[in-house]
């Protein structure tokens, strides 16, 4: 038997290669992945350097605008150097204040509005690959993050919990391939289901070709599925192709959250429903 | 003695760096406009097992770092153990026939398989039935990314040959250490 395996040791490995792939890939379901004890072992690694490198980052470039205020100052005046710069550190540090004081004053208002429990988050990585759209943020279980709650901003809908650990979430927004939000047209309540496309647009399928849905239309989320509360914006329409047979029609939709400059999201804990 | 106990961290050690590596990857590579040039780290490291690592040593190290980024994204499980095993794979039966001596042809190596993953990528989704949309999103990066790797590549592949010597997993390395033992054996 030993002499045996010794001998087609070679392809035993190879089918054990090709078998482990082949049965891990979930043909049925096409779900994501859940953490098992050894991938948050993986995690405890990779989180705190994905925060790191996010903080250094953000030091370097407030550094950088610092640097480039104060050449400009002492270019003008020398004199002044001193003083210029204590007062340019504090403008720019006031102005970003003003900012992050700004997007949370928005994000309060629209908690308000939706009357939500709500978790602010700050993004701190994203998917590993360029095809899928995942982001992390630096909250978790120990913040009362579950799968499956929403993940919303001030300007809409950004996804659903995918996974937790102790202090991350995995976010899968509505441009990732595998996203689904149950949508309606604000103007003719037409319906269909959002689902990602590219980095910056998704599609509206199953909307009937019968559907009266226009260039500029806004879409908002039904409600439906218990994950996204109802009402909440979550793109315009920016494409409509109706072909003269079929069933459907073709409608691409520009999300209403800018994926590009996304810092902080709302974790939706609770909304008034779940009282 | 000490020299075996390098040999055997080797593994450990390349995995952790990996996984380093993929920290990098997704919080420094996800500012605009870095996002378009973001390098594979795990195909890096899954050719680096296929030409540097014996068939089974490489085959699963390739599973475990496919398992490192399958939890770092949001794609279908088993989606990257496929893609990367198919590379591993195809990267090990194409060095039978050509042979990769340096750190050049490694890059070559490196641009043909970034290709390769990636058309395995799209290939198993479209199977999947997720990826109709993805054909043109993937033409688009493709070569931008496989420049990337080809880049990072000069970087990494010299940096796990003097690591592998370090180590001594490389092939002269081991060599020398294995006549040192020999010798040791003999008393001499």
């Amino acid at each position: 038997m030993i002499k045996y395996l010794k001998e087609y040791r070679f392809y035993i490995t190879l089918f054990f290669f090709l078998l482990i792939p082949i049965v891990a890939i979930d043909t049925a379901t096409r779900r994501e992945r859940d953490y098992r004890i050894y991938d948050r072992a993986i995690l405890a690694v990779t989180s705190p350097l994905q925060s790191a490198i996010t903080w250094t980052l953000d030091q370097l470039v407030s550094g950088f605008q610092n640097y480039i205020f104060l050449w400009n100052t002492r270019r003008d005046n020398l004199a002044l150097l001193e003083e210029n710069r204590k007062l340019l550190n504090s403008i720019a540090s006031l102005r970003e204040t003003q900012h992050e004081n700004t997007r949370l004053r928005k994000m309060l208002q629209f908690q308000e509005k939706f009357r939500l429990d709500t978790v602010l988050a700050r993004v701190i990585a994203k998917d590993v690959s360029t095809e899928f759209r995942a982001i992390r943020i630096n909250r978790g279980e120990s913040s009362g993050i579950h799968k499956d709650m929403a993940v919303v901003t001030n300007e809409g809908v950004v996804g659903r919990v995918m996974r937790t650990t102790k202090n991350t979430s995995d976010i899968v927004t509505i441009l990732d391939l595998l996203s689904a939000v149950d949508a309606i047209v604000e103007r003719s309540r037409a319906r269909g289901i959002v689902e990602g496309m590219t980095d910056d647009v998704c599609q509206l399928k199953f909307a009937l070709r019968t559907d009266d849905i226009e260039p500029g239309d806004v879409l908002i989320s039904s409600g439906l599925g218990g994950i996204f509360p109802k009402g909440v914006p979550v793109g315009a329409v920016s494409k409509v192709k109706r072909k003269p047979f079929g069933i459907t029609q073709e409608v691409e939709i520009r999300p209403s959250v800018d994926f590009s400059k996304l810092e902080e999201v709302l974790v939706v804990t609770r909304t008034l429903t779940d009282v | 003695m000490f020299k075996l106990i390098l040999r055997i961290l080797n593994p450990v050690v390349f995995f952790f760096m990996v996984v380093a590596g993929v920290a990098v990857q997704t919080s420094l590579f996800a500012l605009y406009p870095l996002n378009y040039l973001q390098p594979d780290i795990i195909l890096l490291a899954v050719i680096w097992c296929a030409l540097r690592r014996n068939f089974i040593e490489g085959g699963i190290l390739t599973l475990v770092f496919a398992n490192v980024a399958e939890i770092h994204t949001s794609a279908p499980q088993g989606l990257f153990l496929c893609c990367y095993m198919a590379v591993y794979l195809g990267l090990r039966a194409a060095s039978r026939f050509f042979i990769i001596p340096s750190i050049s042809s490694l890059i070559i190596a490196t641009l043909c398989s970034s290709i390769l993953w990636k058309f395995s990528y799209v290939t198993v989704l479209h199977l999947l039935g997720a990826g109709a949309q993805q054909w043109r999103h993937m033409l688009m990066f493709l070569f931008p990314g496989a420049v990337m790797e080809g880049i990072l590549g000069v970087w990494v592949f010299k940096a796990m040959e003097r690591f592998d010597w370090i180590t001594f997993k490389n092939e002269k390395a081991r060599q020398m250490l294995e006549d040192e033992l020999q010798l040791d054996g003999e008393g001499l």
